[in-house]
């Protein structure tokens, strides 16, 4: 049973291809670690699957509906969770979460009560009623992530999830991904950060200029990459390890400049 | 006001919503929730501790359109032809309305973060799309109310309740129209360029209506003379075209009950191209426009950036050019250079500094043209005056609040940079700044109302307009010198500090005054005066300039 499946996915931005073809399928009870430079298609990647983005060539299914054609069936049940701190900050994070909430027919004293349950656990309890604009990006990151999965979606999509959170805070939100894990939820997790993803993924996909170029364990990759780290293997594989060099041209620049 | 109207809105046309495929429960949720986001959007202040709703913004706007409302009303009783009357009362309504859309609600419309936040819920496009009319809707609805409540009160009287019923129904077709091409100039923008171009468009339909207003409330009652508009009404072929027409011959046929074919045709155009047109914006349009918004908010990848840079030559380094001229160092030229385009480019900064600009010509109008001698009489005597007294002193006023307000900036945290850096004189970026708003405002002004003004006194000018020149510029550093000593763009806009503005602009304006008497003093009796003057001021200028660039961090307003 596969809970995604990707085959021979394109996407263009006015000819150029950001994704150039991806085929990839997932079991539920994983997590997935989705990482690539800037610009590699991450985000087009989620966006697809996520249905924000409706037009695209090849196919793609998530829980076994076309998402061309079941995007509503599918919305409901998957969690998105943005980068960006993407939210209504004028709003309170009561108002936001209930927001939220109506748009997937929770009930309105089902989602308060959620809510504040949830917001004490990340100890934001007493910002309840407080507008967001004056949140640091923290407090937004951990509201966002409780917007996301509110509604107990099956499948979650991650964008930088743990930007702006303190070290505490990203224990506890890595402790909840296992959990969800073992739920047999799956989590499609996308980041810069290499040695979370190293740590907390079942499975490592790494993307490059629109194209899967390494798919496998965090031991199989070291394994065939004959490198320490999910960082070495990453610039290994991106064909970008000349960060030394361009380190010693940048100082060179300072010196001379 | 606004929920009362929501709840209507939604009791009305929930089943309707439903068969359309659109979540009426959704829509009422996420229309509630944008209204409460309006209401605490406008004039919010973070450091302001206190969350009480703030309804004061909508009511003001909502009073200033009571009170054109009124002028309108007053326009209907004036005008004694009737189809005329009621052709410029929906021409406006028409033209206050798309205006109104086009510029304070782009927000709404152009709305990428919905994308982000709304996009991956189980909400569908026509939801999406139902919930941004409804939501505009009723701000139109409520600004339609303000606008329209006086006229429409003085329509009934004078002409009873048929007409007055029927130009309720005209007036809400009007403003179907205005959201109709509203949306398509929005389509037109996106299909020629991008989404910032479209807000930069945007912003200068708000300089224009800005501008507008102020011209015409200080202007129109000049020009409009109520007499010449008793002429009859004759239909030309293009009156077919202009909805305003329309709507008056329907109200027409209604006042006089001549139902000949011209009127019914008329009312079948008021009637039927509205509605047809609003079918085709629900049915083609707003699906079009959505996928198209989609794809703008996604449309920030890297390539197409860099190929704009890379094919764009760099532009005339006409900015760098001047600093070299006008400044004494690096420091200084380095903020010289930051005002110029800063100023060029910053939106709200424009907003705000084009419109004060203008008002430039409409002092001029109102202290040249003030007596009540019609305009050609007046022209034919001006070369014997001195008004260009007004010419030459009047930019200053203007150009004065440009001082403020290029120490305000939205992104004033960048300032950092400069109490980062090692400086020791940070007046250099206060006095760079200053020359860069007169370089670059002032001065191009003040050779325009020179031209204008050595063609119609000729020679005899040239030295007041030297004179007046150092004058001006002497002011300006003055303004500066008593005004609290901000870095270039490093305020947050809302901070609290205008209380003593008022008096600010007062005493300015006093100055201005007293200089312009004693120049108007030495034109007409000791010439030789203005000579003698321009080199102390000249110097004057010169010290004020030294007061700048020498000024450490103690006296800066940090």
């Amino acid at each position: 049973m596969t809970v995604i499946t990707l085959s021979s996915l394109r996407k263009q931005y006015s000819g150029n291809y950001v994704l150039k073809g991806i085929n990839l399928s997932f079991e539920p009870g994983q997590i997935v670690g989705y990482i690539g430079p800037n610009g590699a298609g991450k985000s087009t990647t989620i966006k697809i699957l996520t249905g924000i983005l409706p037009d695209f060539e090849g196919e793609a299914t998530v829980l076994g509906m076309d998402i061309r054609k079941e995007a509503m069936e599918i919305k409901k049940r998957i969690g998105y969770i943005p980068e960006q701190a993407a939210l209504y900050d004028v709003l309170t994070p009561l108002e936001f979460l209930e927001f939220i909430g109506s748009l997937y027919s929770i009930s309105k004293a089902d989602v308060q009560r959620k809510s504040m349950e949830l917001l004490r656990l990340f100890e934001l309890h007493n910002q309840a009623e407080n507008r967001m604009n004056s949140f640091s990006k923290g407090m937004k990151q951990k509201v966002l992530l409780i917007s996301g999965l509110l509604h107990n979606p099956e499948i979650i999509f991650l964008d930088e999830p743990l930007s702006g959170l303190d070290a505490n805070a990203v224990i506890l939100v890595k402790e909840i991904l296992q959990q969800l894990k073992q739920a047999g939820k799956t989590i499609f997790y996308s980041s810069h950060i290499m040695d979370v993803v190293e740590k907390i993924s079942d499975r490592i996909v790494i993307i490059n200029k629109g194209e899967v170029i390494a798919d496998g364990t965090f031991e199989s990759l070291k394994n065939s990459a004959h490198q320490g780290s999910l960082e070495n293997i990453f610039t290994s594989l991106t064909g970008n390890d000349e960060q030394k060099s361009t380190a010693g041209a940048f100082i060179d620049v300072l010196k001379n400049g | 006001m606004d929920k009362f109207l929501l709840k209507m809105i939604y009791a009305v046309l929930k089943g309707w919503l439903y068969k359309t495929g659109a979540d009426a429960e959704q829509m009422n949720r996420i229309v509630a929730t944008k209204l409460i986001m309006d209401r605490r959007r406008v004039n919010f202040n973070w450091k302001q501790k206190a969350q009480k709703e703030d309804t004061n913004h909508m009511l003001r706007v909502q009073f200033m359109y009571a009170l054109f409302g009124f002028f309108v009303g007053m326009v209907l009783l004036a005008i004694p032809n009737f189809i005329f009357a009621y052709i410029i009362f929906h021409a406006y309504i028409f033209f206050m309305m798309s205006m109104t859309l086009i510029t304070d609600f782009s927000s709404i419309m152009l709305d990428t973060t919905d994308t982000q936040i709304i996009g991956p819920r189980p909400v569908n496009s026509r939801t999406l799309f139902m919930a941004r009319l409804v939501h505009i809707l009723i701000y139109i609805f409520q600004l339609t109310l303000a606008l329209t409540i006086i006229p429409l009160g003085i329509i009934f009287f004078k002409m009873g309740v048929f007409v007055g019923l029927a130009s309720i129904l005209t007036l809400l077709l009007t403003v179907l129209l205005a959201v109709f091409f509203t949306y398509l100039l929005y389509l037109f923008l996106m299909r020629i360029t991008s989404e910032q171009k479209i807000k930069d468009v945007i912003t200068y339909f708000q300089i224009f209506m800005t501008i507008f207003f102020a011209l015409g409330y200080q202007l129109l009652p000049r020009f409009i003379n109520f007499e010449d508009l008793d002429s009859s009404f004759t239909l030309h072929w293009y009156s077919w075209l202009l909805p305003p027409v329309w709507m008056a011959m329907t109200l027409d046929a209604i006042h006089q009950q001549l139902f000949d074919p011209t009127h019914l045709m008329m009312i079948g155009l008021a009637i039927f191209v509205p509605v047809f047109f609003f079918w085709i914006l629900t049915k083609y349009l707003a699906p079009y426009f959505a996928k198209k918004l989609a794809a703008t908010g996604q449309d920030n990848t890297a390539p197409v950036a860099m190929a704009t840079i890379d094919g764009k030559k760099k532009s005339k380094p006409y900015a760098a050019i001047w600093s070299e001229w006008v400044c004494v160092n690096i420091q200084e030229k380095a903020a010289f250079l930051a005002t110029w385009r800063i100023t060029a480019r910053d939106k709200s900064f424009k907003l705000k500094a084009y419109p004060s600009l203008a008002y430039i010509i409409i002092f001029v109008f109102i202290f040249v043209f003030r007596s009540g001698k019609p305009i050609a009489e007046y022209w034919q005597e001006l070369p014997t005056t001195r008004t260009f007294l007004w010419f030459i002193y009047m930019p200053v006023i203007s150009a004065g609040s440009l001082l403020t307000l290029a120490t305000y900036s939205e992104q004033y945290m960048a300032s950092w940079i400069y109490y980062a850096s090692p400086l020791k004189t940070p007046g250099l970026l206060i006095s760079g700044a200053l020359k860069s708003l007169i370089v670059k405002f002032f001065v191009p002004i003040y050779l325009l109302l020179f031209a204008f003004s050595y063609y119609i006194w000729g020679f005899a000018i040239v030295d007041d307009f030297i004179l007046g020149l150092v004058n001006n510029i002497c002011l300006f550093f003055l303004f500066a010198r008593f005004q609290s000593h901000y870095l270039p763009f490093s305020k947050e806009p809302n901070a609290k500090e205008q209380s003593g503005r008022f008096i600010t602009v007062m005493v300015q304006l006093f100055l201005v005054a007293v200089l312009t008497g004693l120049h108007y003093l030495a034109a007409a009796y000791f010439e030789w005066i203005i000579y003698v003057m321009i080199l102390p001021v000249a110097f004057s200028i010169w010290a004020l300039m030294r007061y700048f660039e020498k000024m450490k961090w103690s006296e800066v307003v940090v």
